[in-house]
């Protein structure tokens, strides 16, 4: 913390006139020192962590998480909340298959893909915005609905599909030892990172989730804005879950599961605020970090996936806590 | 923990002595001695001393912000003043919280309605007594609940079955259940003997038949316990009072007996303050014959917003300060949502210029020319956590991003220091966040943002709260500002010397509609008294003229 403060301090002190920038960065060194810290215990803890094979094996496994939590990202910055992303992956994993297997579409899955993502978090937008009902109830619902339907379209099975065009999208290394997938997760988190500083869209979600009420008395298109921040995060929770599938060869009832938690860890655990206007996609990419190599060291420590629930859900909530300036909160709900 | 628990017992053996020493060994109630209240930077109360006396009614008067809620927020228990002391007359302190100042025999009425709809009216009435009527720790007894609450209104007077859904009742019923619970439940439900009602508006919204039985009660009451009546009807205060406490700016100015004064003289004793032209740049108002001053930059008609305001007109000129004053529950503050298109009336039109009529929607009405500041500045006006230059483009997305939606940020820093210095903003630079400014500056902040645009009307809705004299000044020059350059604004205030010195005309607003137009040329400026009758409504005069 008092690394943070000096650090502060430094910049008030090289432009005196123009006082701090706002601090798209504060408060990132904790969650840094964090990725340091456990990638630093993991090598030393285990003897397969620091090996290329394991970590391209991390980069394939964040990318999905990473790509699953651009949009979302968007929506918690704008104070709202998305919980059917999972769902959305596991829906849109499966209409992929279904698609590249009945229309042989091959690289063009990726396109559907997109669409239906776009689609159902339009849908979710929808709902919210226009039905004034509140997002973690609309986000709670479609999260049924839609892993009901991916349900009923995969009959309960895991379903395969062969295109190796389509698959070379996820598992190809135009890098050596980066497997594709990874460059489109960073591509993806740099274009939306940039977005959200340098666009009119990525400053309306800081206006929306800072203050709603100071964002309509100005006369911001709110009702709007919100139906695109859940459009946008559908099209990346869509995109996650195609590539997911090529990475994976075949959709199965499974997918998407871990994204509830995972995302939501994730995003606040970079340091994008619950309650709105604080934060953004740019810190994502830090948060997804953690909690990927959470993953995949633990898995090699041994240690068994109810511990891991235990330990993730942990790191979570004291992630909440350390963020949080309690005495600007007074309503909790 | 320990120090609670000894606190509970101290205030315990506290109620025990209430009930038992004798009212008649003293002649005070309650006194609260040299208060003194500041939130940030406005002083609420100077050193205020207020006692009331066993039995009778005091009426405590002043304008709006003049410190009477306040005083009775800490009379209650509510708030602790930052010095000074509140005493019960057997020497007891005021506790902490309102449950436990209940229990001292404090019974209130809120300006605001404090009832819960969703419940019948007898759990409203009993509120925070339910342990009492508790069978086998949890099952509430509601018969006899229910006979409890109705022997309450009954002896108020009021009928009414206390069964019913509280949201059933008329506004006017479900304040004289608050009446009813203020005035009874220190006897009834607490078990003291002489009750201290404090009343902040009780009368504001009953009617005529209610009125009757409150007056009733009221007289029963003050034979058994006192009262301090807070009430923007002079006539009323003057009838019922035995005496009459003024408050000004936070400070007590007198304190009279209404057998000595009439309405006019305590009109005076609350607004008689020098007003200074220079302070709000009368000069510079501009003319009835200067140039501009005959055409319409701004029109309104028929607007509508039910329990709000209804069939509102207005024109203003270019260059011509409207002012709209009137009682807090006026209507004002919507109104100016309503022409600025934030909170849509249910009917009604706009134009500018001349042209073509159009419903007020914001977005709609900000790209055509019009600002808006609310009164509310932390939750309506700016967001304090984000940076001075974001408050300022906020609603300038058109300007500041090209047709690809990217930001504009050097032009937007460029801004954002013009701001700083043309305006004087006290700030380290564009970046540093709104919620290290002072009120004054962050005031600023919300103008500046109409003034990086191109504006034709501005609707200000108390621009000045909260904000420091010196400050103030500043502001008000940029209103003159404005005008100098053809702007047309909308004043809402509840400051009468600001209202006064910075208008052109004034309209004057009572239960939702604009009742009169007040002149105010520059130098021959409407007095404080005469708009306070203006707004207070001729309904008293009228009323006795009936009689």
């Amino acid at each position: 913390m008092s690394q943070d403060i000096s650090s502060k301090n430094e910049r008030i002190a090289e432009k005196p006139d123009d006082g701090p920038k706002l601090d798209l960065t504060s408060g990132i060194m904790l969650p840094v020192a964090v990725v340091v810290s456990l990638i630093v215990f993991f090598s030393i803890a285990t003897e397969s962590f620091l090996t290329v094979r394991n970590m391209t094996g991390i980069l394939g496994q964040a990318s999905t998480l990473l790509l699953a939590c651009l949009g979302a990202s968007f929506v918690i910055l704008m104070g709202c909340i998305d919980l059917s992303v999972g769902a959305i992956v596991l829906l849109v994993g499966a209409i992929t298959v279904k698609s590249l297997n009945l229309f042989d579409v091959g690289i063009g899955a990726l396109l559907v893909a997109m669409f239906a993502g776009a689609g159902l978090g339009a849908l979710n937008g929808l709902i919210y915005a226009i039905g004034r009902i509140p997002s973690f109830v609309v986000t709670l619902g479609t999260l049924s609905v839609f892993t009901g339907a991916a349900w009923e379209i995969l009959q309960g099975r895991a379903l395969r599909f062969t295109s190796y065009s389509f698959e070379e999208l996820a598992i190809g290394q135009f890098i050596p030892a980066i497997p594709n997938i990874a460059l489109f997760a960073i591509g993806i988190w740099a274009i939306l990172a940039l977005a959200g500083r340098y666009t009119r869209f990525g400053r309306y979600m800081y206006f929306i989730g800072g203050g709603e009420a100071v964002s309509r008395t100005a006369g911001l298109p709110v009702l709007r804005y919100k139906i695109y921040a859940f459009a946008l995060s559908g099209l990346t929770a869509g995109l996650a879950g195609s590539l997911a599938v090529a990475r994976l060869g075949a959709a199965g009832p499974t997918l998407g599961q871990d994204l509830l938690l995972n995302t939501l860890a994730a995003i606040v655990v970079g340091g994008t605020s619950l309650s709105g206007g604080i934060g953004g996609v740019h810190r994502t990419l830090i948060g997804v970090a953690i909690i990927a190599l959470l993953d995949n060291g633990l898995n090699l420590m041994g240690v068994n996936q109810y511990t891991q629930m235990m330990i993730k859900g942990a790191v979570v909530v004291v992630a909440v806590l350390i963020g949080q300036d309690r005495t600007k909160s007074t309503v909790i709900k | 923990m320990p120090n609670i628990t000894k606190r509970r017992c101290l205030a315990r053996l506290q109620t025990f002595d209430a009930r038992w020493v004798d009212p008649k060994m003293t002649d005070l109630a309650l006194e609260a001695r040299n208060i003194s209240k500041r939130y940030g930077e406005t002083q609420a109360l100077k050193d205020v001393t207020l006692s009331l006396k066993n039995k009778g009614v005091t009426g405590l008067v002043g304008e709006n912000g003049a410190g009477k809620s306040t005083l009775l927020n800490i009379l209650s228990g509510l708030m602790a003043p930052d010095t000074g002391d509140v005493v019960f007359g057997n020497g007891i302190s005021m506790p902490v919280g309102f449950a436990a100042a209940q229990k001292m025999g404090i019974g209130r009425v809120f300006q605001e309605q404090s009832l819960i709809g969703h419940v019948p009216v007898f759990e409203n009435l009993l509120m925070g007594t339910d342990h009492l009527y508790a069978r086998f720790g949890q099952f509430l007894s509601r018969r006899r609940m229910i006979a409890k609450a109705q022997d309450m209104v009954d002896q108020a007077g009021f009928s009414i079955d206390v069964r019913r859904m509280t949201r059933d009742l008329t506004f006017s019923q479900r304040q004289m259940i608050e009446i009813v619970r203020a005035c009874l439940g220190p006897s009834m439900l607490f078990g003291v003997g002489s009750p201290i009602v404090l009343l902040d508006e009780p009368t504001a919204s009953l009617e005529r038949g209610d009125e009757v039985v409150f007056l009733n009660l009221l007289e029963n009451l003050r034979e058994e316990g006192s009262l301090l009546f807070v009430s923007h009807r002079l006539g009323e205060v003057l009838d019922l009072c035995d005496s009459v406490v003024v408050f000004k700016d936070g400070q007590r100015v007198a304190e009279v007996l209404p057998e000595n004064v009439g309405e006019r003289e305590l009109h005076q004793l609350m607004v008689g303050r020098e007003r200074d032209a220079d302070y709000y740049h009368e000069n510079r108002q501009k003319k009835p014959d200067s140039q501009g001053m005959d055409s319409i930059r701004f029109s309104a008609r028929g607007l509508t917003r039910p329990g709000q305001y209804e069939d509102v007109d207005l024109r203003v000129a270019p260059g011509e300060v409207l002012g709209i004053g009137g009682l807090l529950e006026s209507g004002k503050a919507a109104l100016g949502q309503g022409l600025a298109g934030v909170e849509r009336p249910a009917s009604g039109e706009i134009s500018f210029d001349g042209e073509s009529w159009l419903q007020p929607v914001a977005s709609k009405l900000i790209n055509m020319g019009v600002g808006y500041i609310p009164a509310e500045r932390l939750t309506e006006g700016m967001i304090a956590e984000q940076p001075l230059a974001w408050n300022i483009t906020l609603p300038s997305g058109d300007i500041f991003s090209n047709a690809l939606g990217i930001w504009r940020h050097a032009e937007e820093i460029d801004v954002a220091r013009e701001m700083i210095d043309g305006l004087k903003i006290k700030a380290g630079g564009p970046h540093v966040t709104c919620d290290s400014l002072s009120g004054g500056n962050q005031q600023k902040v919300v103008l500046a943002r109409w003034l990086a645009r191109d504006i034709k009307v501005l609707i200000l809705d108390n621009p000045t709260r909260g904000v420091d004299a010196g400050a103030k000044e500043e502001i008000y020059s940029m209103i003159r500002d404005l005008t100098d350059t053809g702007v047309a604004i909308v004043l809402i205030t509840d400051e009468l010397l600001e209202l006064i010195g910075l208008s052109n005309r004034i309209a004057i607003m009572r239960h939702g509609q604009i009742t009169e137009i007040i002149p105010s040329p520059a130098h021959q400026k409407p007095t404080e008294q005469l708009l306070v009758a203006a707004m207070l409504s001729s309904r008293e005069a009228c009323e006795r003229e009936a009689a």
